[in-house]
């Protein structure tokens, strides 16, 4: 399965938040949304997952578009993991992961519940938080317990050959490095077993080392779209920033300080 | 046929998320309720002997006085506590604010204020006899529906301060609905239309049959109404947007519970008076003992309700015999407090 959107021009209040925008992402495939704050890579994720209807341009998961698919069906082909709100009761770590196990999931695979929840625990590395109370965690752990959730509600028998797509606002936000670079491998990971993925980094060098694919963004427009070998190049950077941003060409590292 | 493979997947999918203890906790609430049901079915200014009773064995008062007079109004009173507890639950999980009591965010008045207009404006219009003991609890269906409605729409433009604002239209409903009712009891000479008392304190005296079954019926609808919608309430805490992309239908259940919770609300307080508290008090409660996950929640909240307003009504029988204090006065004198107490705890960080 293939997920694009073609032509998106977004409006919100009267204000342009998107223009021209056309991208596609493939199963198994990185594709990292860069850009300025207020560029439009969230609304991009909304898009993307269906929370939002563009005034121009469509959605399409395969040909179809996203508009013609229920949302139980569009919550089973894709999660989203994005800034989370605060939440008001007590519930347990192990509570908010569980709510990443839908119905159908549930209706299709009972009995393997168990499994799925005990596999992403262990992939997360989140076993010590498990029992903890949700609104006491900091807000790296929080960020860890939802991505373990989304995990969880794209979770197949091995032997599944259905699409699934994980949408990451941010996904590495709050967190220190190590768990930085454990969630990205465990994205690229991911990645190889076939989940398409789309990520908003700030990070230009994580960016650079983890994606197939990128997107500058700039002020809702698409100003750059492709490999990052290729697209991230010191002129385009420093001029979507404003900031000279320079690339040292022995070691490919990006910096801009 | 379809519905009710649906309603049997649903109730399969709530089992598995109840914990072994939650279960457990369910089963020992529904045998406390049985046990207030029959105490408070025996004890009062007129002892019922319930096991002469059952052995056939009992004078014929006493079974008028059982069967006329103290079952109704036990069961009215299990059911009024049943509806409020769940629709305390509900709100607070719709409205993801654990202050969202059916009496301080001014539902139950409006729900009074419905039910008493119709008294007074609209009872000339009442024909048939089935149609009229429909028609006050529905008056008050609308009452509170249009006061969930208007808190919703509020709320949601005031974003994180909604909490605040919740209470303070709460505030201003509540003054309004009894200026009204006030008004309404002291103009009206209709022998209907109950005393100030009842409206704002509450009492399950003289409830009678013919007015009690149509009110179990719409009650009882408007809980298992609600029951089903747990997992869904359970997702909508991390926030609507998080739980739209997890395939709730967020207007659909938005619907489902703003609606059942009116209809619970509306014809408690059409046959029983404002009843204050018990939405907060029983959904917190629940809460400490057993876990914050509706599956357990809704359930507990119904039948830990049930409990506490058949004591809180026997104990208002009991106090000063043979005269009543109003119910609501106890469950306000429990309640408040407890009010109180949750305020200064979501004081802190």
């Amino acid at each position: 399965m293939t997920i694009c959107t073609k032509e998106i021009f977004l409006s919100i209040n009267g204000v342009e938040i998107l223009k021209n925008v056309s991208l596609e992402i493939n199963e198994g495939e990185i594709l990292t949304i860069l850009g300025p704050n207020g560029a439009g890579k969230s609304t991009i994720v909304n898009v993307l997952s269906g929370d939002i209807t563009p005034q121009n341009g469509h959605t399409y998961y395969d040909e179809r578009p996203i508009d013609s698919i229920s949302i139980q069906e569009r919550a089973f082909t894709r999660s989203v993991m994005s800034q989370i709100q605060p939440i008001v009761f007590d519930f347990s770590v192990k509570a908010i992961i569980q709510m990443g196990w839908l119905d159908r999931g549930y209706a299709a695979y009972s009995n393997d519940y168990e499994d799925a929840i005990n596999k992403v625990i262990r992939e997360c590395e989140v076993q010590d938080l498990v029992d903890r109370n949700f609104t006491h965690l900091s807000g790296g752990e929080q960020r860890r317990v939802c991505f373990a959730r989304a995990l969880l509600q794209l979770w197949r028998p091995s032997n599944s050959k259905e699409p699934r797509y994980l949408f990451l606002d941010e996904p590495t936000a709050n967190l220190d490095l190590a768990h930085e670079i454990k969630i990205l491998n465990l994205i690229k990971s991911k990645a190889e077993e076939g989940v398409g993925i789309v990520m908003v980094l700030h990070d230009l060098n994580l960016a650079n080392r983890f994606s197939h694919r990128v997107v500058i963004l700039k002020k809702g427009e698409v100003v750059g779209y492709g490999k990052p070998e290729v697209v991230l190049s010191e002129e385009l950077l420093s001029s979507t920033y404003g900031l000279p941003i320079n690339i040292d060409i022995t070691s490919n590292i990006i910096t801009y300080y | 046929m379809k519905s009710s493979t649906k309603l049997l997947r649903l109730w399969r999918i709530n089992k598995a998320f109840l914990s072994r203890s939650q279960i457990s906790i369910l089963i020992k609430l529904a045998t406390l309720s049985l046990f207030c049901l029959m105490v408070a079915t025996s004890i009062g200014s007129y002892e019922i002997p319930l096991l002469q009773i059952m052995l056939g064995d009992a004078q014929l008062l006493q079974q008028i006085v059982l069967i006329e007079i103290r079952l109704p109004r036990v069961i009215l009173s299990a059911l009024v506590g049943a509806g409020l507890g769940v629709a305390g639950a509900s709100l607070q999980g719709l409205f993801r604010n654990p202050l969202a009591d059916p009496g301080l965010i001014g539902v139950s008045a409006g729900a009074a204020l419905g039910a008493a207009l119709f008294i007074v404006v609209g009872s000339g219009v009442t024909t048939g006899f089935i149609a009229g003991v429909f028609l006050l609890p529905i008056a008050a269906i609308l009452g509170a529906s249009f006061v969930i409605i208007m808190l919703y729409l509020l709320t949601q433009g005031f974003g994180h301060q909604g909490v605040t604002y919740m209470l303070l239209v709460g505030i201003a409903v509540n003054a309004i609905a009894s200026v009204a009712i006030g008004i309404l009891t002291f103009v009206s000479t209709d022998a209907e239309l109950r005393g100030l008392m009842f409206w704002t304190m509450g009492s399950f005296g003289g409830v009678t049959w013919p007015v009690l079954l149509p009110a179990i019926f719409i009650i009882l609808i408007a809980i298992f109404y609600l029951l089903p919608s747990a997992r869904q309430l359970d997702i909508i805490q991390l926030g609507e947007p998080e739980a739209y992309r997890l395939g709730v239908n967020i207007k659909k259940l938005k619907y489902r519970i703003i609606f059942s919770s009116a209809t619970a609300v509306g014809a408690s307080v059409a046959l029983s008076g404002m009843i204050g508290f018990v939405g907060l008090v029983v959904p917190h409660l629940a809460r400490l003992i057993g876990g914050v996950n509706h599956n357990y929640l809704l359930p507990a909240s119904a039948l830990m309700g049930a409990s506490l307003m058949i004591t809180a009504d026997l104990i208002s029988r009991l106090v000063i015999q043979p005269a009543e204090l109003p119910v609501g006065l106890i469950t306000s004198a429990i309640g408040s407090p407890f009010f109180l107490w949750l305020i200064f705890r979501l004081r802190r960080p």
